[in-house]
């Protein structure tokens, strides 16, 4: 205890030389956070709004790794989690929190991104969730936040988020990022279009980032533009809202600001009052998740010790941890139980095929 | 033939209308925004929207990845 409190006399009498001046500063948090208080919009007041605010971020890929890093550096004080895949080597390349180590291991991403995370500032309240994101949950995941950060990789769930955000009157911030090509406008519900009014719907038209590649600096600047509007939105300067999406391609070295205008009159969301991607009935249980890989849901959750018992015969190679259950088939392809009951079959772009395989090993 | 400026490079087009250019460019049907001379051009404009030697024509073409 003592111990304790001379440290915190210690921070309490922390000075900080600025420009000339001495800008005296008390507590630890203030000397962590002392570059951020200097800058003037910012400041002491910004500060502490940040640390009475909460954001979601969907999605832990490249986008959401590097939102998360931002968040929890700069003191949100409460950062929402939410992704449904583990940490491949794979990831390695741009998924700035995640090492070989949570490769090797398979972690859950949320699970090696909070790990990260709370080492990186202790004093963030991180809520990590392993779930696949759909119109049935979509609303506890963004639910009491004030700000929705897209670190998601397909449009589908991005125009969930987009409802989702509009429905409940929350603001969404949007980055998208393939090849060396990269995109971020922030939406604001009653003040900005949405997504929607830009492009009524979408797909990737086959370019992913598992098809076309990616490189890593694209996805740091786009996550970077989505934080900096979650700053400023976080403390409330609404003049500095940037109100254009940002579009660039770093490697052929074009850049281009689209102004967004007005919400349009007949949209969707910002004007007819309907909310299509949550109004969709019945989501698809079989869902291409990644260049090889299909996913399929809808089984109750897996007593994964009780389905590694069921599964060793035919997969030797089984390896497990508290949150999935994975191993190679004889057919070639990989299979992966996850604990809330999804599972995924890697090495097959074949809904059909995954289904025979799902059919053969773990019924229904 | 005519010289148009798409996303700030010069490109020769045998396109009449916006909507000709998206279609030469590959990109119909995709999520595309267009952007005419600094102002936002919906889509059913671009069948009717005819192209003019110079003109700027900025097409944003919306990413999914991340």
């Amino acid at each position: 205890m003592k111990v304790k409190a001379e440290r915190t006399v210690n921070e309490a009498q922390t000075v900080v030389a600025s420009a000339g001046s001495n800008v005296y500063i008390s507590g630890a948090a203030d000397e962590r956070y002392s570059r951020q208080i200097l800058f003037a919009p910012i400041g002491t007041q910004g500060q502490h709004k940040l640390a009475e605010r909460s954001v979601s971020i969907i999605g832990m890929g490249a986008l959401g790794t590097v939102l998360a890093n931002h968040m929890v550096r700069a003191g949100v004080g409460k950062v929402r989690i939410v992704d449904r895949d583990y940490v491949e080597r794979s990831n390695l390349q741009r998924q700035m929190l995640y090492d070989e180590e949570d490769a090797d291991l398979a972690l859950p991403k949320v699970i090696a991104a909070e790990r990260k995370l709370k080492r990186i500032n202790s004093s963030v309240s991180i809520e990590a969730i392993m779930a696949d994101v759909t119109p049935a949950n979509v609303l506890e995941f963004i639910e009491n936040t004030d700000l929705v950060l897209d670190g998601t990789d397909n449009f589908q769930t991005r125009f969930l988020l987009n409802d989702a955000c509009y429905h409940e009157g929350i603001a969404f911030v949007y980055g998208g990022a393939v090849g060396s090509r990269g995109m971020s406008a922030i939406f604001v519900p009653g003040l900005t279009p949405c997504l929607r009014c830009l492009i009524p719907s979408a797909d990737s038209g086959g370019e992913t980032c598992d098809t076309v590649g990616v490189i890593s600096p694209v996805v740091d600047l786009v996550a970077s533009y989505q934080s900096a509007e979650a700053l400023k939105y976080l403390i409330g300067d609404d003049k500095a809202r940037r109100d254009s999406l940002i579009s660039f391609d770093v490697w052929n070295n074009h850049q281009h600001m689209l102004k967004l205008g007005q919400p349009r009159d007949n949209c969707p969301c910002c004007g007819l009052n309907k909310y299509p991607a949550l109004e969709r009935e019945g989501e698809a249980t079989i869902s291409l998740c990644g260049r090889d890989s299909v996913q399929i849901a809808g089984h109750p959750p897996f007593d994964l010790h009780v389905w590694a018992q069921k599964l060793e015969k035919a997969m030797p190679n089984l390896k497990m941890n508290p949150y999935l259950l994975r191993g190679f088939l004889p057919e070639g392809e990989r299979l992966v139980l996850f604990a809330d009951g999804r599972v995924l079959v890697q090495g097959t772009a074949d809904p059909a095929r995954a289904r025979t395989i799902y059919a053969r090993y773990i019924g229904g | 033939m005519k010289e148009l400026i798409i996303n700030g490079s010069k490109r020769e087009l045998d396109a009449s209308t916006v909507e000709d250019v998206v279609r030469l460019l590959g990109l119909e049907g995709r999520p595309v925004v267009a952007e005419v001379n600094g102002e936002v051009l919906t889509l059913e404009r671009w069948a009717d929207t005819a192209t003019e030697p110079g003109m700027s024509i900025e097409l944003v073409h919306f990413v999914g990845g991340g």
